[in-house]
């Protein structure tokens, strides 16, 4: 045991040679990953609206965001693609159900950054607006949601970085991701300290590259105020 | 046709509710331990690199980039297999999951303590250093005690995801409660009861420390 542990030489020949295995479950991870955020950016928008009509109302999208937050992406998956499929038949693909979790799991998120983003545009605005006649719709859709979405937007690209991290779960229950890829070579090569080392360096280039454009996108939506 | 004469049979939650309970308690004191290691790596880390000093500062910022970068599932395989092969460290799932929640932790509680450090004012520093307070009493007497109340609620959050993110350990063979609905979805197959079960008891437990950090944060206001 010792000598094997001794004899251990790294070998990081393994990684080209499984190079296109590889680039294969990146581009599943990124298709994943851009899906989840296009729905939930949508999705948030709407329950942030919800949550902010006074009364019963507002008080389910309020419950939304409690509920959806409390849960981990594993056992979201576990619950969506095992537990509902068995008990009423919806019998998701591997990928959507991947979906679906990242949707309901970072909506309730965002539907928090949307909020306190359009909370936080001065109420003077939505007056102002009002007393020019401008509907409530034509108030929101014109003078609030174009301001406070330049509040909102680097955080909810801040999410999509959670969003990049959290897809590697969904190699649990079999979606051909970056992550499954790789427990797939680690099992033929045996080499789990090279590929996994490997594969922490691309969620990491992933997540940097997003959280510079995040910070970027900041400084210029910023620059109107300079 | 099987899905549509699933029986649902609560009594396979019911009848072993104490072994769902031990579960849960297994993802709490394993997140209280993360939580408690996060913090103070993340403590040190925040004081290295809110030294003014470049050669401390510049690798405590790497070291937060890579651990909030590197996703946890993959932290806890590279953790618990990678590092294993190539040190012949073998470390129990247990210590895995541990060092796994305290390492992604620290990266965000470095993050949170910096932010507490470089919100109390200057001269706040200046005036206890100029009554002659030495550099340690400054921070144990002055500072962290300021810093304190400022990182209290985004702390309980951290808590909050670490205590999610404790789910994990099920994929390392941890017996907690994921491992425990895993194990008789596969033997009894009723995945709705069990994981409707673990859901139910996550989302209590995540309500009930969020409601905790709220209380604490109201307590701990100054105004």
């Amino acid at each position: 045991m010792t000598a094997l542990l001794l004899a251990y030489s790294y070998d990081w020949s393994v990684i080209p040679r499984s190079a296109a295995f590889l680039e294969r479950g990146l581009l599943v991870t990124i298709r994943i990953a851009l899906l989840s955020v296009a729905f939930s950016l949508v999705l948030g928008l709407v329950v942030a609206l919800i949550r902010m009509v006074p009364g019963p109302i507002g008080l389910i999208g309020f419950l939304y965001i409690q509920v959806f937050r409390a849960l981990s992406l594993y056992v979201y998956i576990l619950f969506i693609y095992f537990g509902i499929a068995a008990a009423i038949g919806l019998n998701l693909d591997p990928i959507p159900a991947g979906v679906v979790s990242l949707t309901l799991l970072n909506s309730a998120y965002m539907a928090e950054i949307y909020r306190s983003a359009i909370q936080a545009i001065d109420p003077g605005q939505r007056e102002a607006a009002r007393s020019l006649g401008l509907g409530g719709i034509g108030t929101f859709v014109n003078v609030v949601f174009p301001q406070a979405w330049r509040i909102a937007l680097p955080s909810l690209v801040n999410q999509f970085t959670d969003i990049i991290k959290d897809s590697s779960v969904v190699a649990l229950i079999g979606v051909p991701d970056l992550m499954y890829q790789t427990i797939e070579r680690v099992s033929f090569y045996h080499r789990p300290f090279e590929f996994y080392t490997t594969v922490a360096g691309i969620y990491l280039v992933m997540v940097v590259i997003v959280a510079q454009l995040a910070a970027r996108l900041e400084r210029r939506l910023q620059r109107h105020l300079a | 046709m099987i899905a549509l004469a699933y029986q649902f049979d609560w009594r396979v939650v019911t009848d072993r509710w104490p072994q769902f309970v031990a579960g849960a308690w297994v993802d709490l004191w394993v997140a209280v331990v993360g939580f408690s290691l996060a913090c103070a790596i993340g403590l040190v880390n925040a004081l290295l690199r809110t030294s003014g000093m470049r050669a401390l500062s510049v690798p405590s910022f790497l070291y937060v980039q890579v651990m909030r970068g590197v996703p946890l599932y993959v932290m806890l395989v590279w953790i618990y297999f990678g590092v294993a092969n190539i040190t012949g460290i073998t470390f129990t799932s247990f210590q895995a999951i541990i060092i796994t929640l305290a390492l992604t932790g620290s990266g965000y509680t470095t993050e949170i303590f910096r932010a507490g450090l470089s919100a109390i004012d200057r001269g706040q520093m200046e005036a206890a250093r100029s009554i002659g307070l030495s550099r340690v009493h400054t921070y144990g007497h002055v500072v962290l005690p300021q810093a304190f109340r400022i990182v209290v609620p985004p702390l309980g959050n951290t808590f909050v995801g670490l205590l999610k993110g404790a789910t994990i350990m099920a994929v390392i063979a941890v017996p907690d409660m994921v491992f425990l609905a895993n194990e008789l979805n596969v033997t009894l197959f009723t995945p709705f009861e069990v994981f409707a079960a673990v859901a139910g008891i996550l989302v209590v437990l995540v309500l009930f420390f969020s409601a905790l950090v709220y209380l604490l944060e109201r307590r701990l206001r100054i105004v």
